[in-house]
Order: C-alpha cells, then structure tokens, then sequence
C-alpha cells in the first residue's frame, strides 16, 4: 500500500520519474522475452534444420514419411513449399521436387490432352508420371501430386482437381468447365460407372429436365472432353475418355510428347 | 477381327461416330487416317472397293457392333486422298488405291534394295521384282503392278532405271 501524499510540485516530479523507470523497466522485460524468444526460435529452427537434414534422404525418398513432415510442418504453420528460397528448400530440396513434379506433370497432361480433351483421373496421371521418371528417380505418391497440382495453380485457373467418388480427376485446360462444380462433379461420378452416361440416366439419376441435362452434355462436348456415341442400342451415349480404361497405362507415343512441347 | 494390334480408338465406341465438335473430328479423322494405313499395310491391301472396305473389320467392329457409316467412311477417305495417302481408281469413287507409302517412297525402297545388292545393270521383269524369291523379304513384295511401274517411272526420271519392253511384258535395268 502506499501513503497518500500530497500534490505538490514535488510530488508531480516523483510520479514521472518512477513512471519512467517503470517505462524502463518494461522495454528491458520485452527485449529479455524477445532475446529469449528469438533464442527459442533458433533452438526450434536448429532443431527442425538438425532433423529436417538428418531425415533429409528419408523426406526425400519416402512419400509416406513426406506426407507427414508435411503436415508437421503445416501443423507449426511452416509451408516448405511457400518460397524456392527458403532454407526448406536450400536444406531438402523440397521446392525443387515439387517444381520438378509440377513440370512433369504438365508433360504429361499436355502429351494426353489429344485424347482425353484435357480431363485426367489421379491415378492415370500417377502411372504416366511414375513412367516419364524413370526406375530410379524418388518414388512419389498421390499425394505429392495433388500438391504439385495445387502449387500449379499460382499460374492461373489452368489446372482444376475435381473429387470424384474416392478419386480425383485433373482438369488440365483452363476454364473449361465452367459449370458449377457441384454439378460437374455429380456428372463425373455418373460418368465413372462406365465411362458414359446418356441424357435419360442424368435425368433420373439427378432430377434434371432433359434440356438441362443435354446443355450440359453438349458443353463437354464442345471442350472436347466428352465424345457422342449415335450407335448405341436406345439412346445416344456421351463417353469420357478419361475415363475409358482401356486407355489407361496406354504408353504416350512420340508424336503425342512432342505436343507437350511449347 | 483386327489382325493387328489396334489402337485404343477401335475399342471406344464413339470413334465410330462422326463427332460433332471440330477438334475432337479432326484428332478423330487424324487417328482413322493412320488405321486405315496400317490395316492395309499390314494385309498388303492396295485397292479396294467403297463396299468391300464398308465390311471389312477396319470399318466394322462387330465385337463392338458399331460401324463407321457410310457418308463418315466417304470423309475418311477423302482425307487420305488430301495427304497423298489415296486416289480415286473411277470417278464414282467406287473404288481406290492406297499409298500406305507414298510414291517417292516406294521408289526410294526399290532402289535401295538394287543398289545394297550390287544389281545395278541387272535386268529385271516386273513380275521378279514384285513376286520373286529374292525381293521376300523387301516391303515392295508384291506391290502392285501399276504402282510398280509409277514408281519405276519416277526412277526412270532420275535415270536412275530404264523400263524396257520384253516378250512377255516389261522389265526394267536398274543404273
């Protein structure tokens, strides 16, 4: 407790002089916590920097063990993706793999788009990929593709990953299902059954009035993604050849990679 | 049935539909094109009729049950003819022959064969040069008579051959 005193001059004089010192105080309690933090800092970055070069072949070579440094990372907010200059990637290389990836991956997108208008399923896209590497490059997982794709985007509305019952499909032509998603995604999954659906299906199966469900037919078939079979026994069929799995695992032909040259 | 193996588009029931949007009929036209060559090069087929190709497997998937009609068939083969690959034999279009080479190929082919073989100055009839024993095993076994004997006219205009009559038709003597 303190005395009351009185309120002269004096007074006024002491209460600035300790109100400064408390000020003082104060500014060498923050630089201590500040130093104590910074020094914690870069223990914690020492450590993750010990780690992360010790695991670095592991982190490297394993998908799975990636997947979870990846979300450690993502758990302390640290996206070692973020910056090609970082030290996670001076450190890993990490930023360099995925960028290596991601140009694979539009190698690849692009070699295909030919035949499947641009539309691709996450699992042909990994087998196409796993081939253009090579036996004794790393090994990648979907994961790191979906990452890769993900990172694509920066460059604009070029690449779309669009879930599919348990799967994905990559859309690698820009703007080109401008439906909406949802509705682009329902049809996918009809799709996906056997690879083609026809106007009655899409009416029973979502609830749609025929005109609807043509219009947007027909727009797949105007990106290319879809082809029209007249043939069929009752209706015409509209077929998605990136869905075609007798197309899959189909080796991309010379001609086919030259395409993906710019 | 195909007696080869097949590209995916064989399999996929809406090739064999004429498509609707331009750049999907383009790659689909580009992808018949290249069949159609490879089916008759590896038959050895050199002229055909509208109706016979209409049946044959190349145009008729009966696994599949889906045919290419008619009009498309009539477009494909238009095709081929604008890259060189086709002519016309009537003018009905009834019937055509196919370069699954071009000329120039052909007669690159033949003269190659002549040379590595040191037959220069050798005289050949064309039916030894299309059927006999010792061109077995060359691509132009069993090329057609007149798209022999374009393709040794072309070597002719680079004297490279001279066609001769013989008594029982002609020959050619290679230079």
């Amino acid at each position: 407790m303190m005395h009351r005193r009185g309120v002269g001059a004096g007074a006024i004089a002491k209460k600035k002089l300790a109100e400064a010192k408390y000020k003082e105080r104060g500014t060498v309690l923050a630089e201590d916590q500040l130093a104590q933090m910074s020094k914690q800092l870069d223990t914690f970055k020492t450590n993750l920097e010990e780690f992360a070069s010790k695991h670095k072949q592991e982190i490297r070579k394993n998908p799975q063990f990636r997947v979870q440094f990846q979300d450690m990372c993502a758990t302390i907010g640290v996206d070692p993706l973020a910056s090609g200059k970082g030290f996670w990637s001076e450190m890993l290389g990490v930023g360099d793999f995925y960028y290596e990836l991601g140009v694979q991956i539009i190698e690849v997108c692009l070699a295909l788009k030919h035949r499947n208008g641009g539309l691709i399923t996450l699992e042909e896209l990994h087998q196409q990929v796993l081939k253009g590497r090579g036996k004794f490059a790393q090994d990648v997982s979907q994961d790191d593709l979906i990452r890769a794709i993900k990172k694509l985007k920066v460059l604009g509305n070029g690449f779309g990953i669009l879930p599919v019952g348990g799967t994905y499909l990559i859309q690698s032509v820009p703007a080109a299902l401008n439906m909406d998603h949802t509705r682009t995604c329902l049809l996918c999954s009809l799709f996906q059954k056997k690879g083609y659906v026809t106007i009655s299906e899409i009416q029973s199966s979502l609830k749609w009035e025929a005109q609807r469900a043509k219009q947007v037919l027909d727009h797949l078939l105007k990106e290319g993604m879809a082809w029209l079979d007249t043939q069929a026994p009752t209706e015409p069929q509209y077929w998605l050849p990136a869905l075609f799995t007798e197309l899959y695992s189909q080796e991309i032909t010379p001609e086919e990679a030259k395409e993906a040259l710019p | 049935m195909m007696s080869f193996e097949s590209p995916w588009q064989y399999s996929f029931p809406p090739f064999f539909t004429l498509q609707p949007n331009v750049d999907t009929r383009q790659k689909q036209l580009t992808a018949w094109c290249s069949l159609v060559l490879s089916y008759c090069r590896l038959n050895k087929l050199y002229t055909m009729t509208v109706t016979e190709a209409q049946e044959s497997p190349l145009f008729n998937n009966r696994k599949l049950q889906r045919k290419l009609p008619l009009e498309s068939i009539l477009v494909v083969l238009e095709e081929l003819r604008k890259k060189g690959n086709l002519e016309w034999l009537d003018k009905n279009k009834s019937s055509f022959l196919v370069l699954w080479r071009r000329l120039e190929e052909w007669s690159k082919l033949i003269y190659q064969w002549v040379s590595k073989n040191g037959l220069t100055n050798s005289v050949f009839t064309l039916y030894e040069l299309s059927n006999g024993d010792d061109t077995e095993n060359e691509e132009f076994h069993g090329l057609e008579e007149s798209l022999l004997l374009r393709a040794l006219q072309a070597l002719q205009q680079e004297h490279k051959a001279e066609i001769i009559t013989l008594d029982d038709g002609r020959g050619v003597k290679f230079f």
